[in-house]
């Protein structure tokens, strides 16, 4: 039963002044109080977009956490991901869901090249100079695949639907990106706690001089790391490549919110990542749908900022990962 | 990763986030100012059979012979597209239809005025960048280019319009639709042979609600979902002005960040107001997004519809999206199926560069035949004589379907045109109005 009536929102742009700002506000509540379906709906909306982030944002944060590296080629990286699972369908006829883990391994591979290649001569070296390495990598990889499979969008062919539950639709594509970003973190998390691997590569996160007093191989560390975190990026692609098409440039849009995100959560906390993906991926269904225009956007910017500016180690800034 | 101690590298974080979040927003507003690509035109590249798009020289390849046309062997136009980068796909074929129209020249022996000088054209990559626009240009022109055309994207052509204008050398327009291009700026030297954003909206309100009415249906309200750029806005815009004049009103309006991964939210939306129609204003991955959201949702309008959006007139991207395409409607400017002309030249840039020959590199087509009959009729390489002649064009052996291309005094095109496509049996036909009308609308 509707309790309050709505107030005139159906179309935002027109109003003038302050009420184009305030009145969505308040038609949010007013919906919040009569308990209006299409909230439900925004919220699973919400969460599967959030999760999709939150995907994107792990090999980012776990590069940064481990070796203070911010990866540019992380995009870049994505896009390969999303590429394998495309080729692999369309060559081989492999599934798409099995064209995920190989992604992992193909970019886990591109990952610890890269990383022998252009990191690892510079990681003493300040740090801008491995971000403008990483960013001419990211350039050289878009341009590669532009190169060999022209920049024509790509599309994995898959028809998955969408599941309906009460009049609330949910994607399958992205139900399943999100349930692959849950599962892929739960594994992470159980590598760095359960594994002595992990412990090695946490001892480092922490310390890596006194990591290389206890005997730990560091560079060893370093380009492992590197790779697991390429890898999460190619978990993250072929999951993209899932529900949607994709070009060489795709990776671009993906790597900016994911720095937000990460800058969010708090580099090189992956419940900071998850979070912060939600967070974002809330903001921008919510206010896509109640805010004109692309506003939800500034409001993401203003979170950004007023997290430098109040808590700059972000959410879960210095939280165990 | 759990630290419990600072790294030692942690002292410079602070610096090193600065230098990270600068750089990003550098990514970002890069691709902010290389994704405004235009009416018609998309962001996404949509077409071509994988073929060779990026063998192409994307660099200029050397100059000309100077101007007095009795020594000329050679006119240079200069052609600035986006040929890589997000916009390269339709650039390339832009760019690639450019050079069609050159050999085609060539091939019947050149500029005749001039004793048979070859059309040569020299490219420039402005990845789509508006900074770019400008200094594309430039070097085009240092290179020996007589005459330019391009950008694909609004805010790159605004600034390569500026250094043409300043240069005094004519450029005529491939493809950009924002009004404020030609419109205020006092130019001399820019021309535009396809329509603007407020004639491409005011032909949506003349024509489609006419062909919906005309065939029985019902259409009293519209949902507009636009891409949230300078095109989209400016569509937008218009049809606010316009609809209403046709008794249609306008009860939702939602907006697509470009780069969205979707468009669910905005669907949601959408099937909230329940309009007649929903009036679609993306580039051609917007409304692949919008069709997957409806289907989605189990949620389809009485009318699927678009204005100046470059998904429904795109054949790939009718195929990639399958029947849920058929029977949308999309009005903006397309080739003219009912000359054979069109056939002849589909076929021959589909083999030349392997790439499909939609309308968007049609309209980059008429825009090269345009300069070229002007240099014919200035029977001059001097810019001032070429600009001259564009003044007083009259083409009427295009393949676009409008009317001869004749400019007005700002530059515009008096004769464009925004006919009504649709898509039927995953096919892209022009239906309305009538003299270009291949097929007849299917409601």
């Amino acid at each position: 039963m509707r309790l309050v009536s709505s107030v005139a929102l159906s179309l935002p742009l027109q109003g003038g002044g302050l009420g184009r700002f305030v009145d969505p506000f308040v038609q949010f509540v007013i919906d919040v109080v009569n308990m209006e379906a299409v909230l439900l709906q925004l919220l699973v909306f919400g969460l599967l977009l959030g999760g999709v982030y939150a995907l994107t944002a792990l090999g980012l944060t776990m590069i940064f956490g481990v070796m203070d590296v911010i990866n540019f080629a992380h995009g870049a990286f994505l896009v390969v991901g999303m590429y394998t699972v495309w080729l692999a369908s369309t060559t081989v006829g492999l599934s798409p869901f099995l064209g995920i883990p190989l992604a992992a391994v193909v970019l886990f591979v591109l990952g610890v090249v890269v990383h022998v290649l252009t990191v690892e001569p510079i990681i003493e070296a300040p740090q801008q100079n491995q971000l403008i390495a990483t960013l001419g990598v990211l350039f050289i990889v878009q341009s590669g695949i532009e190169i060999l499979f022209s920049p024509d969008p790509q599309q994995v062919s898959l028809s998955l639907g969408s599941i309906e539950l009460g009049g609330v639709f949910v994607p399958r594509g992205q139900l399943y990106a999100l349930l692959i970003a849950l599962g892929t973190m739960l594994a992470v998390r159980a590598l760095l706690n359960r594994t002595d691997l992990g412990r090695r590569i946490r001892g480092t996160a922490n310390n890596r001089e006194g990591a290389r007093y206890v005997g730990i191989n560091v560079p060893r560390i370093n380009y492992l790391t590197f790779g697991i975190g390429a890898a999460l990026a190619g978990i993250a692609g072929g999951s993209i490549a899932l529900f949607q098409r994709f070009d060489p440039f795709t990776g671009e849009t993906y790597l900016i919110n994911a720095f937000v995100i990460v800058i969010l959560g708090g580099l090189g906390s992956f419940p900071g990542a998850f979070v912060g993906g939600l967070i974002i991926g809330l903001i921008q269904v919510f206010g896509g749908y109640y805010l004109p225009g692309t506003t939800a956007q500034v409001l993401i910017f203003l979170l950004f900022i007023g997290t430098l500016l109040v808590k700059p180690e972000g959410l879960f800034g210095g939280a165990g990962a | 990763m759990g630290k419990t101690t600072k790294s030692p590298f942690s002292s410079q974080r602070r610096r090193f986030i600065k230098a990270a979040g600068a750089t990003a927003l550098t990514l970002g507003l890069a691709g902010c100012a290389s994704d405004d690509a235009d009416s018609g035109g998309e962001s996404t590249p949509s077409e071509s059979g994988g073929g060779d798009t990026t063998g192409e020289s994307t660099q200029t390849e050397g100059t000309t012979t100077g101007s007095s046309q009795s020594s000329v062997d050679e006119v240079v136009i200069g052609s600035n597209h986006p040929l890589s980068g997000s916009l390269a796909a339709t650039g390339v074929g832009m760019s690639n239809a450019i050079k069609l129209a050159a050999m085609r020249k060539n091939e019947e022996g050149g500029i005749e005025s001039l004793g048979g000088a070859q059309v040569k054209v020299i490219e420039g990559d402005n990845q789509g960048a508006q900074e770019l626009g400008g200094q594309v240009s430039e070097e085009l022109l240092s290179e020996g280019a007589h005459v330019l055309t391009g950008c694909y994207s609004s805010p790159v052509t605004t600034a390569a319009t500026q250094v043409a204008e300043r240069q005094g050398v004519p450029f005529v327009i491939s493809i950009a639709a924002a009004d404020n291009i030609l419109e205020g700026r006092g130019f001399d030297y820019i021309y535009r042979p396809q329509p603007p954003a407020r004639r491409l909206a005011s032909d949506y309100a003349d024509l489609v609600p006419t062909v919906i009415r005309d065939n029985g249906g019902t259409v009293e309200t519209a949902g507009l979902f636009y891409i949230n750029n300078s095109y989209g806005q400016a569509i937008r815009d218009s049809l606010r002005e316009f609809l209403p004049q046709q008794n249609v009103e306008i009860v939702a309006e939602t907006a697509l960040e470009f780069g969205a991964s979707n468009a669910n939210t905005q669907v949601s939306r959408l099937r909230s107001a329940d309009p007649d129609t929903v009036i679609a204003t993306t580039y051609v991955n917007g409304g692949v997004l919008l069709a997957q959201a409806m289907q989605d949702q189990s949620y389809r309008p009485s009318y699927l519809s678009a204005c100046a959006s470059a998904t429904f007139t795109d054949d790939r991207s009718v195929r990639d999206i399958g029947d849920f395409a058929n029977g949308v409607m999309d009005n903006n400017y397309a080739l003219n199926p009912t000359i054979d002309k069109t056939a002849e030249v589909r076929s021959q840039f589909t083999d030349n560069y392997d790439q499909e020959f939609s309308a968007s590199v049609g309209m980059a087509y008429t825009a090269g035949e345009v300069i070229i009959q002007a240099i014919e009729n200035a029977a001059s390489v001097d810019p001032d004589d070429i600009n001259g002649a564009l003044k007083e064009l009259r083409y009427e052996d295009h393949i676009s379907a409008m009317g001869p291309i004749s400019f007005n005094d700002t530059g515009e095109n008096e004769n464009a045109l925004a006919p009504v496509n649709q898509v039927q049996d995953l096919s892209v036909k022009v239906v309305y109005p009538q003299e270009y009308a291949e097929a007849q609308p299917q409601l």
